[in-house]
């Protein structure tokens, strides 16, 4: 997807006041939501498209690969039965998807590979990461608004 | 001046960076794959991110990544070291639109060196004579072969989108042409994601020499000498000195002014290396433009006493340069050893593994450039280059004496280094007399295959197989 279709479909949803707009074709899927704010934008590319390049004012994304690196740190034993849904890269962490909305997700919380757990915000584009594993969340490890590096632990999660 | 840095890159080069920092009162920042994290430079760093798994590509290669890390680490500028992404003019791009200081050539200059047939073109527009050669890149195998017998056997081809001596082939005839023309091309397309080559005549057993060069933002262009890399293996560079045993000050100032003309050809600014090469008659010819610091930098630095990491920050930050050309001379003679973690007696096969035992060689007129210490693992996702050995003194003899020894001390165990090929370099009598060209490694390694024995019980294992 180019930057020039990106642009043309935000166009179009201006002009028809479309407020939610998603397409998914070879391999890659993006969702358009407009708020308050402007439009937000998340991109999601399944493991063998291409990465597109980076770093434009209504930019494509770094690719948002799986985010659930469920490996237990080698020098620290995970819990038995608890895997860790790790940052897949560098950014700012956000519980929330705007400063007055409340977090996506609490301690005690029940997720799936789907459930959207935060946001990392990376060149001013705002990424929904997913969890991509299933289970309850035991622990928030990052506070809001910190910044994270690729492979941070995120959330502590016991596994079924 | 800047007051903080993000280094991105890794190894001996990013300990370097981070050197330099320190002296000037700078913090740093290091960017790290997840295979580096017990890394030297990531030790040494203030701040330290992770910014991907292992492999290149997934990490120091990430430009999105690196400039978030950039980002939420405040930096004010990047520098980025030598290889992964130093000459890609669309990291130097979104550095400049994301307002951090690229430490380094603006993206221009990069572009207009990083296409090696249109550097060819500017070198002889600036009057600078260049290996006579195809006029731009070649698509077809049948121009290649007109070209070739145009100009006349031995051709070499290279890559248009890269050095390094990836996507180089020699060719003395047609058949092996045709051969050399598709290899060159499909390794050009791996290294650098770009299948074009273009065709040279093949100066045989040519002195390889480049010169440093320094450019501040106001237009001053100097260049710090040259440096004989002649000591190549497969086109990789194993040692050099400055300088050269080959050139006069006549030559010297001659090849300099015509490097000064090349850099000011481009709006060239901050470090970079004009590469160039002495045919047997003493006749030079521009062969490319390095728009980065470059691994050999220490020879420069030891010969003329001056800082480049240091002036590259500072021309990055706005400074110019507070000396001219008159006071830049050679005031002493450095070697450099580069030590690779690699075999040398067994087809330089890389040998990655923990160092168990290591002891650094010392003393007066030795310098040692690494990231590696004992307890150490050599990844194998990364180039094996392990160490700089730098020997220097006020002539020629002392620096191959003081090298000699050095060598002797350096003691690595656990992997196997390319110490010992150094050893048989400096003993050489040719080397001591400073008679090489690029065809003296070949003809060592040919030469030195008697005098590595196989072990007793390798050879009856043998036999019994047999």
């Amino acid at each position: 997807m180019e930057l020039e279709q990106i642009k043309a479909i935000i166009a179009m949803m201006r002009e028809n006041d479309l407020s939610e707009f998603s397409i998914e074709q070879d391999g890659l899927k993006i969702r358009i939501k407009r708020g308050p704010e402007g439009f937000q934008q998340t991109v999601s590319i399944a493991p063998q498209a291409p990465a597109p390049a980076a770093a434009a004012p209504v930019a494509a994304a770094a690719p948002v690969s799986a985010a659930a690196e469920v490996a237990a740190a080698a020098s620290e034993a995970a819990p038995a039965g608890v895997k860790y849904i790790t940052s897949p890269m560098v950014g700012t962490f956000y519980r929330a998807p705007s400063p007055d909305a409340p977090p996506y997700i609490e301690n005690g919380r029940t997720v799936d590979e789907e459930t959207v757990v935060c946001i990392i915000e990376a060149m001013k584009v705002m990424n929904e990461i997913k969890a991509e594993i299933r289970g309850v969340i035991t622990e928030v490890l990052v506070d809001n608004a910190k910044p994270v590096e690729f492979g941070q632990k995120l959330f502590a999660v016991r596994v079924k | 001046m800047f007051d903080k840095i993000l280094i991105a890159n890794r190894g001996e080069i990013a300990v370097r960076i981070i050197r330099a920092c320190k002296e000037l009162g700078i913090r740093t920042l290091a960017v790290y794959s997840e295979a580096d994290a017990d890394s030297l430079h990531v030790q040494l760093a203030d701040e330290a991110i992770c910014i991907g798994k292992a492999p290149s590509a997934e990490s120091y290669l990430k430009i999105d990544r690196i400039i978030s890390a950039a980002e939420v680490g405040d930096v004010e500028a990047i520098h980025p070291g030598y290889g992964f992404l130093a000459e890609n003019a669309h990291f130097a791009e979104v550095c400049e639109n994301c307002n951090i200081k690229f430490i380094g050539p603006p993206s221009s200059a990069i572009r207009a060196m990083g296409d090696k047939v249109a550097a060819r073109e500017t070198a002889r527009k600036a009057g600078v004579s260049i290996v006579p050669g195809s006029d731009g890149p070649i698509d077809k195998e049948s121009d290649a072969l007109k070209v070739a017998r145009k100009i006349g056997y031995p051709v070499i081809i290279k890559a248009a989108g890269g050095g390094g001596g990836r996507g180089m082939r020699i060719a003395h005839n047609d058949p092996s042409l045709v051969k050399a023309f598709h290899t060159a091309r499909s390794e050009a397309e791996r290294a650098f994601a770009n299948a074009s080559v273009y065709l040279e005549k093949y100066i045989e057993n040519p002195r390889h020499i480049e010169f440093q060069i320094l450019a501040d933002r106001k237009g001053k262009v100097l260049h710090l000498g040259e440096r004989d890399c002649s000591l190549q293996r497969r086109h990789q560079k194993l040692l050099e000195e400055s300088p050269s045993p080959a050139l006069t000050n006549d030559l010297r100032k001659k090849m300099g002014k015509a490097a000064i003309k090349v850099a000011e050809s481009v709006g060239y600014i901050n470090a970079g290396t004009i590469e160039m090469l002495l045919d047997a008659s003493g006749d030079f010819y521009f062969i490319e433009m390095n728009t980065r610091i470059q691994v050999e930098h220490p020879v420069t630095e030891e010969v003329t006493g001056i800082d480049i990491v240091k002036e590259q920050i500072r021309i990055a930050a706005g400074e110019e340069l507070g000396y001219d050309q008159k006071a830049i001379e050679p005031l002493k003679h450095a070697i450099e050893c580069r030590i690779n973690a690699e075999d040398p007696f067994n087809n330089f096969q890389s040998c990655p593994g923990r160092i168990e035992f290591l002891i650094t060689p010392g003393g007066h007129g030795v310098r040692v450039d690494t990231h590696v210490y004992a307890g150490y693992t050599i990844s194998s996702h990364y180039d094996s280059m392990i160490a700089k050995l730098i020997c220097y003194g006020r002539d020629r003899r002392t620096a191959m004496d003081r090298m000699a020894r050095a060598l002797d001390e350096f003691l690595i165990r656990g992997i196997k280094t390319t110490i010992p090929l150094h050893k048989l370099i400096l003993k050489d009598p040719n080397f001591r007399r400073g008679r090489y060209s690029t065809a003296f490694i070949d003809r060592l390694l040919a030469a030195s295959q008697p005098l590595v024995p196989a072990k007793p019980e390798e050879s009856s294992l043998k036999s019994q197989a047999a």
